[in-house]
């Protein structure tokens, strides 16, 4: 703030404070003239209203001069008076400042602990895993949902089975979360007609062993050579290029056949965001630590 | 100080006279907070690294405000433990001067959205605008699902663009001249989700933030 701008306010604040002030003091003091029947001598309708003087309540007084001093206090106290700072020092950013690092210090046992320990032992804190769920609702529930169980829409895997697309190790959970991830699988109906796209969707869905016909499955065998650099000749997958496996039961887009046909017609594009942005390497340590125990505890 | 009685009986005789001292009185409130914050706003720097937005954000930021939604969703992040662990480092001013008008908003039935950008995929916030409850099941938002069938607007986009500049806003000629290929074919959604995308992703740096430089 300029000098200028300080002074304005100073002198602003000086006038209304003083005008009011002085305005109080001496309307307390001002004597109304009376007549002999105790009235100001105003009337209204004809004579049949007259205005009487009465002192003023004391308890309007008793409260407006504590306005004043609650005033002046503040003044003195916080941040108001042009540039002068007030002699608390308070600013918002200050407080701010003091709220995280209290909550630091109420967190900051547990936040130690997780920081060191292996994702196996933080995914078996009651503690971390109470913190790590809040984070993971915050943050992740968007497209996994709240418990963790996916959403096929937006290709958001389900983190509480025990397939995984990148696969279920710490190191990979963290890496996950911190880097993020990019599914990229190209669309293939651009050299291929309907009919090859049926064939090849119901051999993709006799890999699992789901329904489909035999004949067409067969004559979409030859096409799934495409498919074979990423997911595989047998269609097991590749968790080192986030390809899923094609022969369980679990699904990043649908498994139904007009799903299928529709991932191998127009391809499928799946997009995590890196968190180590965002997130502090602890956050992003608890949030792991949940993730892998919702999984694991399921583990066989 | 006893006397002056005519004084009060003036004021309390001659209304036109008591409402032109109770504005006197009333605007030095005024003076006093607003008039220095207005001056302080025409001095106020783009944030560090901060681009104005380029011809596709634009129309997103002009959809987003035809939209309502800053009836909604705030654009800032108050100096508060609650926020800043939630949303990320509080906003400052600096982020706000490509803003016309700015979307700070003043109520939050859904999240503040300064800095959304990058939170969620590009996907993810179409198939949101399209059925909130899709991905948020316990969401009221309602359903933006016309903004996929709805082609940008890029009549004016130029026109925009040069008013802003006049403004104040940076942009080149060249940024002007290609702002309308820069709308081909894109449709409102690729739009508000390019405006979306790029909220707060010019995040302050931790220095910045603890110097409290133009809260």
């Amino acid at each position: 703030m300029t000098a200028f701008w300080s002074g304005w306010i100073m002198f602003l604040v000086v006038f209304n404070l003083g005008i009011t002030l002085f305005l109080f003091l001496w309307g307390q003091r001002v004597i109304i003239p009376l007549l002999p029947d105790g009235t100001t001598g105003h009337v209204w309708a004809h004579g049949v209203l007259r205005e009487s003087v009465r002192k003023l309540p004391m308890w309007w007084v008793v409260l407006s001069a504590a306005m004043f001093v609650v005033g002046f206090v503040y003044l003195a106290l916080y941040p108001g008076f042009g540039s002068f700072k007030g002699t608390l020092g308070w600013t918002s950013h200050g407080e701010l400042a003091e709220d995280l690092a209290a909550n630091q210090a109420r967190l900051d046992p547990l936040l130690k602990r997780v920081a060191t320990m292996p994702l196996e032992q933080v995914a078996a804190d009651p503690e971390a895993m109470q913190l790590g769920h809040r984070l993971f609702v915050d943050n992740c529930a968007a497209c996994h949902g709240n418990e963790g169980h996916g959403n096929a829409l937006v290709g958001a895997p389900d983190l509480t089975d025990t397939d995984w697309t990148y696969g279920g190790s710490a190191d990979a959970i963290l890496a996950s979360i911190n880097n993020g991830r990019q599914g990229v699988m190209p669309p293939l109906g651009g050299g291929m007609d309907a009919a090859g796209v049926e064939n090849l969707a119901n051999y993709v869905l006799s890999l699992s062993g789901a329904d489909h016909w035999p004949s067409k499955a067969e004559a979409g065998k030859a096409s799934f050579a495409l498919c074979a650099a990423c997911h595989g000749m047998d269609g097991t997958g590749n968790q080192a290029l986030g390809a899923p496996n094609l022969t369980d039961h679990t699904w990043l887009y649908g498994g139904d056949q007009a799903s299928i046909e529709k991932t191998i017609r127009e391809g499928r594009s799946g997009f995590m965001p890196a968190w180590q942005t965002r997130l502090s390497e602890t956050d992003v340590r608890l949030i792991a630590g949940w993730v892998y125990a919702q999984s694991h505890a399921k583990a066989p | 100080m006893a006397g002056g009685y005519k004084y009060f009986e003036a004021v309390e005789k001659h209304a036109g006279l008591l409402g032109i001292l109770t504005a006197v009185m009333v605007s030095i409130g005024g003076l006093a907070e607003i008039t220095p914050l207005f001056m302080a706003a025409n001095t106020v720097k783009a944030a560090e690294g901060l681009k104005p937005y380029d011809p596709l954000r634009l129309a997103g930021k002009d959809i987003y405000v035809r939209e309502g939604c800053y009836l909604c969703h705030s654009q800032m992040i108050r100096a508060l433990r609650a926020e800043t662990e939630r949303y990320g480092p509080y906003s400052v001013a600096g982020e706000s001067v490509y803003d016309r008008p700015f979307q700070w908003g003043s109520k939050r039935t859904g999240p503040d959205l300064a800095r959304v950008g990058g939170k969620y995929s590009d996907e993810w916030q179409r198939v949101h605008l399209i059925d909130p409850r899709s991905v948020v099941p316990d969401s009221n938002m309602p359903s933006y699902a016309w903004l996929s069938n709805a082609m940008v607007d890029a009549a004016d986009i130029q026109a925009r663009m040069r008013v802003l500049r006049t403004l104040g806003d940076p942009y080149s000629d060249e940024d002007i001249a290609g702002a309308k290929s820069a709308l081909e074919g894109k449709t409102e959604m690729d739009a508000m989700i390019a405006y979306l995308q790029g909220l707060g992703i010019n995040r302050p740096t931790e220095s910045a933030a603890a110097s409290g430089a133009a809260p």
